[in-house]
């Protein structure tokens, strides 16, 4: 029986993984419900929105809340850019496109963050400077805590978004029937551009909150990206509720495979977990949609 | 075979030869079009079931793995002939294939991208974990040359001919597959699944079959890859590599096979030119594949034949004008 702080250490590191798997994912459902396309250059959203953070802070000294809004707008600025001109001229043909087309945008922006940010890893400081606490043993830090509360704010707001108000059931209207929606006179062109900015963003607040815990490089989206997919997967790729869940459970199943098996063989638990899974439910924990988008 | 197809595998090969031709082909050269052939392998082999079968595969890098490492383990470690080592690693591969695709090809859309992404990451972690028969993170080396009938291919060149000739075989195989009763029941169940079989085509066993074929040949190019470079270790088998080779499908244009082929060469060949603007590469492949998606659907096979088409039609309108008409 192992003791209880290494069962709470573990607990935290998997709560914190989670919660960042949990936002990224709930940004790709956000991109997911308004246009049915899975964007494999969400990583990159993450990376950029962290890196600018840090650009921002640290380069250009500017206080924390003015940089976090600043990025925040930058990202919903790129998000409409890229459906606009990478999205839009593919967004009827099949899924396979669909998915090449993401990549050539995750490509093209390592293209763009790797002159700019170099090879080298960036950080941010804590945006708290309260040392550690410590719980039976076992270490939290303020910022970690920041995350998880964070993903349960954006859910919370995304939730009241989708199911009060009149903007969040348009574009659930345009996501589900497109052709019903222009009937009603709602504009799904404009409504997949405002899906698209804040997945984007909130994909980079994903980077921005986790950029004091971990050293972000140009390249360092893929894999929490792939995790994410995971998450989303899990959830039924259009729920939001699904996607919140499946980060936290990917998120501590990672954490166990760390803890109780190795570091090294973790990612292969992770993922024939996930694989065992689309097998066992296709249709994810609260979704519906066992075509796979298609 | 139709002949017009065949003039665009002629050119391809004339292509891939030029160099010779100009008594130019140094060991250099050598290396990186072995690559090249190795990769166009990959392509026609992921656009058999990308693009004729409709089935995403994002799994690719595993299969080239295993073929990969067959060869090295069996060749290195237990002196086992490579021909011998090539056919297990292809009958591995295909046993995988068989057993991972009648469970995973139910899948549809992204469900099926996701899992066979899954498939790449594990693999990839079983090559750094199993150290003791994969060397781990550091990667195996000592590979022998490929040897044929007690002649071993020490010169480079001799190899890029041999590997060459693969890359042609499959080539055309795969074409021809896809001109054949059975591509066409591969391409009725990508466009509709559900009429296909109420057509009477299974479309289980067709999906299926054509994954076994394909992650075959993907272990293939997987050994030659292991006898090219004598040195393999799990950063050539992520999950990036498994993007990169259905990128190449898609660049020179999905479901043509002559496609995949030119969208590995030129996805091969091209960092080599703009080597000068390292860190720039990356961006000018993303820009250049964003533009060949929107622009031009049919990828960069579709684009040289539009140009075909439009140069006939001229001359046919030439021809017109000169008898008077």
């Amino acid at each position: 029986m192992p003791d209880a702080a290494l069962l709470l250490q573990i607990a935290f590191g998997g709560l914190s993984m989670g919660a960042v798997y949990a936002l990224l994912a709930v940004s790709l459902v956000m991109v997911y419900k308004v246009s049915r396309i899975v964007c494999f250059a969400q990583g990159e959203f993450f990376v950029i929105g962290g890196l600018t953070l840090s650009a921002l802070t640290n380069e250009a000294a500017m206080p924390l809340w003015a940089a976090f809004l600043a990025t925040l707008a930058l990202a919903g600025v790129l998000g409409v850019f890229a459906e606009r001109i990478v999205i839009r001229p593919v967004r009827h043909e099949g899924v396979g496109t669909v998915i090449v087309m993401t990549i050539a945008l995750s490509i093209s922006l390592q293209g763009i963050a790797l002159p700019v940010w170099g090879r080298e890893a960036h950080v941010v400081a804590p945006f708290v400077a309260t040392p550690p606490w410590e719980f039976f043993g076992a270490f939290l830090s303020a910022q970690v805590l920041l995350v998880i509360g964070a993903s349960v704010v954006v859910f919370v707001l995304l939730r009241t978004f989708f199911e009060r108000t009149t903007l969040g059931l348009a574009m659930r209207a345009a996501a589900e029937t497109p052709t019903g929606a222009r009937l009603v006179g709602i504009s799904v062109t404009r409504l997949t551009q405002f899906g698209w900015a804040s997945g984007v963003a909130l994909g980079a607040l994903a980077g921005m909150l986790i950029a004091p815990v971990v050293f972000l490089t140009y390249a360092s989206g893929t894999m929490p990206m792939v995790k994410a997919f995971v998450a989303m997967v899990v959830g039924g790729l259009s729920s939001t509720a699904g996607a919140l869940a499946g980060g936290f459970l990917v998120g501590l199943l990672e954490a166990c495979a760390i803890g109780f098996v190795s570091s090294e063989f973790a990612d292969a638990i992770v993922f024939l977990f996930l694989i065992g899974f689309l097998l066992v439910r296709p249709g994810g924990l609260f979704g519906n949609d066992a075509g796979g988008g298609m | 075979m139709p002949i017009r197809p065949l003039v665009h595998v002629v050119a391809y090969l004339l292509l891939a030869a030029a160099p010779f031709a100009f008594g130019q082909l140094s060991n250099y050269y050598a290396e990186v079009l072995t690559t090249v052939a190795v990769f166009v392998i990959l392509a026609a082999s992921v656009d058999l079931v990308v693009g004729v079968a409709g089935q995403i595969t994002l799994g690719h890098a595993a299969f080239f793995a295993i073929g990969a490492y067959s060869s090295a383990i069996l060749t290195a470690r237990y002196a086992v002939a490579p021909v011998v080592a090539i056919a297990a690693g292809m009958f591995l591969s295909a046993l995988a294939a068989y057993l991972i695709g009648l469970a995973v090809l139910r899948l549809k859309g992204y469900y099926l991208a996701m899992a066979t992404l899954g498939l790449t990451a594990v693999t990839f972690t079983l090559l750094v974990g199993v150290r003791e028969w994969t060397g781990g993170a550091a990667g195996f080396g000592g590979i022998p040359r490929f040897r044929l009938a007690g002649f071993e291919f020490s010169d480079g060149r001799h190899y890029y001919l041999l590997v060459l000739a693969a890359a042609f075989l499959v080539v055309v195989a795969a074409r021809t597959l896809l001109e054949s009763a059975y591509g066409r029941a591969l391409i009725a169940v990508h466009a509709d699944e559900a009429t296909a079989t109420a057509l009477g085509v299974d479309a289980s066993r067709y999906k299926v079959s054509v994954f076994v074929f394909a992650c075959a040949l993907a272990a293939l190019a997987g050994s030659l890859f292991a006898h090219h470079l004598r040195f393999i270790a799990p950063d050539d088998f992520t999950i990036a590599q498994s993007i990169h080779i259905l990128v190449m499908a898609y660049l020179g244009g999905i479901g043509t096979i002559y496609g995949a082929a030119l969208g590995a060469f030129t996805l091969q060949v091209l960092p080599e030119f703009v080597h000068h603007f390292k860190d720039y590469e990356r961006l000018g492949t993303g820009v250049v594949l964003i533009l060949v998606l929107a622009f031009f659907p049919g990828g960069l096979y579709g684009l040289v034949r539009g140009v075909g088409e439009r140069m006939r039609l001229r001359r046919a309108r030439l021809g017109e004008a000169a008898i008077g008409r």
